[in-house]
């Protein structure tokens, strides 16, 4: 009777359990099925808002740029946006300045240029309050209070030293002949490019092999969208095809890269290119690109953060950071792969 | 709980469990149709971000519109359509985020905000210059606002863009979820009522076990068994009620019948105790005649008789003693043995010679017997006191001589003995009341040797094993009475045959 009782009991509970189970698996099942989608849990707030408008952010150098700047921002509690992936149309750099200023952000880091256009929004946005840091190209004569740049002169010497090995190489081969070494610059050649021409020039005069070098300049029109490869493969077309091209940016070096294979000029056209994005690597460990001259993207991201972060703390900061620079040949092409690979 | 839910009346047990079941169903049911009804609430409200934004890029086309009209054409009605506009406008945007936060649409909604705000501030000083008439003042300003007007208007349809993709994303989501949701409602449902079935089930049949084993136990009463194991009842309810009712009835019936077989063997003792008394006092009686008279003494005594008339030569004396003599020797011999039929008539032949000296030969005995027969085995005392009888009541009360004729004779198997007389005979009414026993002589005759027909009659019953032995005829007043003895045949008489 008593075990009856008990027995009941259990059963009785049982039942209850299992139905409640049952319900509540299922009631549960279907909230956690539709509050997963939601981001709204999982929302955090930061103290800053920087906007990165940059040349290209579709190029691996400029996200880079964008991935240290990011990183380092989320370090210190910044939100660091590329302000032109918000938008579905092609806004030019002074648009997207018109809209980081009107749109109030904490801070702005710009690929500027010597134009009176980019100065006066620059300086618009100094009056304004919002801090300025020129990033890879400066306005030297607006408001911004730093520039992080890449010291065209080291550029320049680390160019020109690779070139004159190359040459000599050449020299080596066919003493009689002269070596056409030209040098990618913009249509309207910004102060960093001429500098790194200059820098260029005079490593070539000083040194031995001086008398067989022709150093020259091809300006790349880079106002419109597809112009850079169409004036490159102009250099092929033309009679006199150089024995070594220099190129300044990631996107003439990857243009001068597809036009040496497709103009079949593997071996006769050295390239010394920039940058270290996975298309540029694999045309070093090719041997068809001789190498590149790598920037230390995450840190020019880092410096700008920082420059800014900087200013906000202590009203002033440097007015010029150096990133370093790597060169990146066949020998050491294969660190760089795994780092590449290991998404550094 | 569970003992008082128990006693409970089955009624309400089956209304509880009901109930019970059916608040489960509707428990789970309305929680189920509660979230099926917030996936649908989410579906419907998926796309009122996109809705709101909407609203937004109309209100500021009104701004946007109602500066430009005011600078055509400058009247009241466009600064009031402005004023109504930028007020909207501002109430719109005000709604929208203004932190920073990692999710994109939030970081848009916020600048879309600030802008708004500058848009805002530009259209009024545009709108103030056009009032202070300062044309170039206005014209740079509006040039200004414009351009801010479509840098927003490009932001909103931007974030638009992005939130209708993520929005059709999710009402895809939803969708799918509300047609698994359903799925999975039902297969809850289904769930629910299955374990709810087995419930009810369960609770049936603990509420019908006890009633079923008042069943099984009722049809055994009926069949008469009531040495059945009884079940205490398990609940107060109508079949405890049932149960122990049934239980105490049954017991009730055990006593009843244990009272009738007590009362029974009480009267069967009785009966068994008045018996051993009769026999007892037979037995006394015996023991006072045997007392009164030593038989070997009367015998011997009867022979120094026997000697005495002889030497006196008295024949008829000497015969009488004689026969006296052997009466007793046999009374004294075969008292209660087995003997031969032939044995018994002879006693009978001594018994009437001894009677017709005393009553001077009024009795005349005949005998027709088949000497075959003779040999059978009998109880001794059964004829003589039947003769006896024939005498004392038949014959000895009439006028005119009496007869009595003694028949051996074969009838199939049977031997039968017949013994008639031609008395006064016997009403039917006092053979009955002889043959089964009811009748009793008052005391002993003195003329009798002690031995009544009913005593004759239980001992050939008992000796035979069967009651069918003798049977009494009398054909009516003063016809006579014939007493008949049937004896089975057995081997012995066959092989003397």
């Amino acid at each position: 009777m008593k075990r009856r009782i008990s027995k009941n009991y259990i059963f009785f509970s049982l039942y209850v359990v299992l139905v409640l189970l049952t319900a509540f698996i299922g009631i549960r099942f279907v909230s956690v099925y539709f509050s997963d989608g939601s981001n709204q849990a999982n929302q955090e707030i930061y103290d800053k808002y920087y906007v990165v408008i940059s040349d290209d952010n579709q190029s691996s150098f400029w996200k880079s740029v964008y991935e240290g700047a990011y990183n380092y921002g989320l370090e210190n509690n910044v939100y660091v946006e590329d302000l032109a992936t918000g938008f579905s149309g092609d806004l030019s750099k002074e648009e997207l300045m018109r809209i980081a200023i009107a749109s109030n952000v904490d801070g702005i880091l710009v690929s500027a240029d010597d134009s009176k256009e980019m100065t006066a929004l620059i300086d618009e946005a100094a009056s304004k309050g919002i801090p300025v840091v020129t990033l890879y190209n400066d306005a030297p004569n607006s408001k911004r209070i730093s520039y992080v740049g890449v010291g065209s002169y080291n550029i320049g010497t680390e160019y020109g030293r690779q070139a004159l090995s190359v040459a000599k190489s050449i020299y080596a081969e066919n003493p009689d002949e002269q070596i056409n070494v030209v040098v990618l610059v913009d249509s309207v050649p910004s102060t960093d490019q001429m500098m790194v021409y200059s820098t260029l020039q005079e490593s070539f005069e000083k040194d031995a092999l001086s008398f067989r070098l022709n150093l020259d300049m091809v300006k790349i029109d880079t106002t419109n969208t597809f112009s850079v490869e169409e004036n490159i493969r102009d250099v092929f077309l033309s009679e006199d095809v150089p024995d070594i091209i220099i190129c300044l940016s990631e996107l003439d070096t990857t243009c001068v890269y597809q036009a040496v294979v497709d103009y079949n000029q593997v071996g006769k056209v050295n390239i010394l290119g920039y940058h270290d994005s996975v298309t540029i690597l694999q045309g070093i460990e090719r041997g068809i690109i001789n190498s590149s001259i790598r920037i230390d993207t995450q840190q020019m991201g880092e410096y700008s953060v920082n420059a800014l972060l900087e200013y906000d703390r202590a009203g002033f900061t440097n007015q010029y950071f150096t990133v370093d620079i790597d060169v990146i040949n066949s020998y050491t092409v294969s660190a760089y792969m795994e780092d590449s690979a290991n998404g550094k | 709980m569970a003992n008082k839910y128990r006693d409970l009346p089955i009624q309400i047990k089956l209304t509880i469990v009901y109930i019970f079941a059916s608040v489960l169903i509707l428990i789970v049911n309305t929680s189920l149709l509660f979230g099926i009804n917030s996936v649908l609430k989410r579906l419907e409200s998926t796309y009122q971000e996109n809705l709101d934004l909407n609203e937004i890029v109309v209100s500021l086309n009104d701004v946007q519109d109602s500066m430009t009209e005011y600078l055509n054409v400058k009247t009241t009605d466009a600064l009031e359509n402005y004023y109504i506009s930028e007020e909207n406008y501002r109430s719109k945007i005000e709604s929208l985020d203004s932190v920073v936060s990692n999710a994109v649409n939030s970081r848009m909604e916020r600048n879309i905000k600030y802008m708004s705000e500058e848009y805002l501030k530009e259209v009024s000083q545009t709108i103030e210059a056009k009032r202070g008439r300062n044309v170039e003042k206005y014209r740079m300003r509006y040039e200004k606002a414009t351009q801010l007007y479509e840098y927003i208007g490009s932001y909103i349809d931007t974030l638009n863009n992005q939130q209708f993709a993520e929005n059709s994303q999710n009402f895809v989501r939803l969708s799918k979820g509300l047609r698994t949701t359903e799925r999975l409602s039902l297969a809850i449902m289904f769930a629910v009522i299955f374990i709810n079935i087995f419930f009810i089930l369960q609770s049936a049949s603990q509420m019908t076990r006890p009633l079923k084993k008042l069943a099984k136990s009722a049809n055994e009463v009926a069949k008469g068994n009531f040495d059945i194991p009884l079940t205490p009842p398990e609940s107060r309810d109508e079949v405890g009620v049932v149960t122990s009712a049934f239980n105490q009835m049954v017991g009730s019936i055990r006593d009843y019948i244990d009272k009738i077989k007590e009362s029974m063997e009480k009267e069967r003792k009785h009966k068994e105790t008045e018996l051993m008394m009769e026999t007892h006092l037979k037995d006394a009686q015996i023991k006072y005649l045997q007392a009164q008279i030593n038989p070997h003494f009367l015998f011997n005594s009867l022979n120094a008789g026997a000697q005495l008339a002889m030497m006196e030569d008295a024949d008829k004396t000497y015969e009488y003693i004689q026969n006296m003599a052997e009466f007793f020797r046999y009374n004294l011999k075969k008292a209660d043995s087995i003997i031969t039929l032939r044995e018994e008539i002879e006693l009978v032949d001594h018994y009437i010679f001894i009677i017709n000296v005393r009553f001077s030969g009024d009795v005349k005995f005949e005998k027709e017997i088949d000497e075959k027969l003779v040999s059978a085995s009998i109880p001794s005392m059964i004829l003589q006191p039947i003769v006896e009888n024939c005498v004392n009541h038949g014959i000895r009360e009439m006028a005119g001589e009496g007869v009595i004729l003694l028949k051996v004779f074969r009838i199939m198997d049977n031997i039968c003995i017949s013994i008639k007389d031609n008395g006064k005979g016997m009403s039917q009414e006092m053979i009955d009341r002889i043959l089964n026993g009811t009748y009793r002589d008052d005391g002993l005759s003195m003329d009798s040797n002690g031995i009544g027909m009913d005593n004759v009659i239980n001992r050939l019953r008992l000796f035979l094993g069967s009651d069918d032995v003798i049977s009494i005829s009398s054909e009516g007043e003063n016809m006579g009475t014939e007493v008949r003895i049937y004896l089975p045949m057995n081997s012995d008489e066959d092989d003397y045959v």
